[in-house]
């Protein structure tokens, strides 16, 4: 009998209709079946946060999740934040505060503060950083980071956090 | 991470047919956010991993003149945001809230923090502290058990074969009632519990203690409720006097570990400072 599960996952808005193992984890699939290697694997055990996709609006680690729980649900990955029109605003003061080093944290960073900001469009600077917890960044620290959301909060970048 | 069969049961009769079918060879998941790192790890190697978030009845949060009802598969994240809960039990939010990060309690249920059976875990904490039973059912039938008594060691609980922990009854506290959870770790809530310290004290109209729980994180094999200590309060004034000795009393009565976060010793002395403020912070609860 064959050991692989059906799964419908609408990633960025598109459906896609997966065959899949049934113990893959979601990063996995995103990664190796889907090839949207935006979404980064680190720790792999759900410590470090580079795996963080939105579920339903939600930011969770998608290393620390199975791609059945995934089944017909919305995932946002970092791939999905761009428009027609350009860079998601916190992309785009990602790159004007410097929030960015070597990179490998800033998909999760971006999308767990998009779940903050979604969540709480007032969030004070303490709020922001308890939401980034799970979250590590190693280069650099997390100043500027939180500027830049805090940037997108006061809306320098216009009303375009949807 | 190797498994064969993934099943989603969405009826608890689907559930407990394929509890009794598989036995050993399945792993219950709800959250999943622990499970899956034992999968990782080859700690957990099953043929079968049974998803019950599609089992009906046992995602709600009910609130009731007797008491709350629980289902065992409410994320911690929905939990420690439920503003429903602020007045009579606080510290089942707070709890919940203190277990590792946003993303890690969107997805992590109650249930699950119960059933992993970590002495660390921190939303098992606030179920100790409300006195809260613990509701299993099987195809053979139901039983109650006081949450303190349903783990039997790291990783080990009362479960038998085809048993599903289905949620948890907590009584409404009664008036005068304060309890507060005390997590102590280095990096903040993503890091896990050296020490966790809990209280919750009634007090009767006089003045004196007519109830109190007290308990413990992360000193034990498993999460551990401090009826000795819970005595030495009841019927007398809790004072900073009593307070202290309360504190002294758990703090000897426990037996820690030395890991790599922290050495049996300094446990210890832990365990006094954090009872005393637990205590501390429950009463200035109860008169508030």
């Amino acid at each position: 009998m064959s050991n692989r599960i059906d799964v419908a996952l609408t990633i960025n808005g598109r459906l896609h209709n997966l065959n899949v193992r049934p113990d893959l984890t979601l990063a996995e699939t995103l990664r190796d079946e889907l090839n949207l290697t935006g979404t980064k694997i680190g720790c792999d055990d759900s410590n470090c946060g580079v795996c963080t996709v939105l579920l339903d609006g939600m930011a969770v680690k998608s290393c620390a999740m199975l791609v059945g729980q995934a089944d017909g649900r919305e995932i946002t990955t970092i791939e999905g934040l761009e428009t027609g029109d350009g860079l998601h605003p916190l992309q785009q003061a990602f790159i004007d505060y410097f929030a960015v080093q070597c990179g490998f944290c800033t998909p999760g960073m971006i999308l767990t503060a998009k779940a903050i900001l979604d969540e709480n469009p007032k969030a004070t600077e303490e709020d922001i950083r308890e939401g980034l917890h799970g979250n590590l960044c190693r280069c650099t620290g997390y100043v500027q980071i939180v500027e830049a959301i805090e940037s997108v909060r006061d809306g320098k970048y216009g009303e375009a956090r949807a | 991470m190797r498994f064969e069969k993934y099943f989603v049961p969405e009826t608890r009769q689907e559930c407990f047919a394929l509890l009794e079918q598989y036995g050993d060879k399945a792993k219950v998941l709800a959250g999943g956010t622990d499970v899956i790192q034992l999968l990782k790890s080859g700690a957990l190697k099953p043929e079968a991993v049974i998803d019950i978030r599609k089992v009906e009845g046992i995602s709600e949060t009910k609130i009731t003149d007797q008491g709350l009802a629980l289902g065992a598969m409410v994320r911690l994240r929905e939990l420690s945001l439920n503003e429903a809960l602020a007045t009579d039990y606080p510290v089942i939010m707070e709890a919940a809230g203190h277990v590792s990060s946003m993303q890690i309690r969107s997805m992590a249920t109650i249930g699950g923090n119960v059933c992993n059976a970590s002495p660390s875990a921190d939303a098992v904490q606030g179920l100790i502290l409300m006195n809260a039973t613990a509701v299993i059912e099987s195809a053979g039938g139901n039983r109650e058990i006081p949450i303190a008594q349903f783990f039997t060691g790291p990783g080990k609980t009362v479960l038998k074969k085809g048993e599903l922990l289905v949620g948890f009854t907590i009584p409404k506290p009664s008036a005068r009632t304060g309890a507060f959870y005390e997590k102590f770790s280095i990096r903040g809530d993503t890091d896990i519990t050296i020490v966790g310290a809990g209280a919750s004290v009634t007090l009767a109209e006089d003045g004196t203690v007519s109830g109190a729980v007290v308990s413990l994180a992360s000193v034990a094999p498993t999460p551990l409720r401090m009826d000795a200590v819970e005595k030495m309060l009841v019927g007398k004034k809790l004072t900073p006097e009593l307070i202290d000795q309360a504190a002294q009393a758990a703090s000897k009565s426990v037996a820690p570990i030395t890991d790599q976060r922290a050495s049996a010793g300094y446990r210890v002395e832990m365990v006094y400072v954090w009872t005393k403020s637990a205590l501390t912070k429950a009463l200035e609860r109860a008169i508030a």
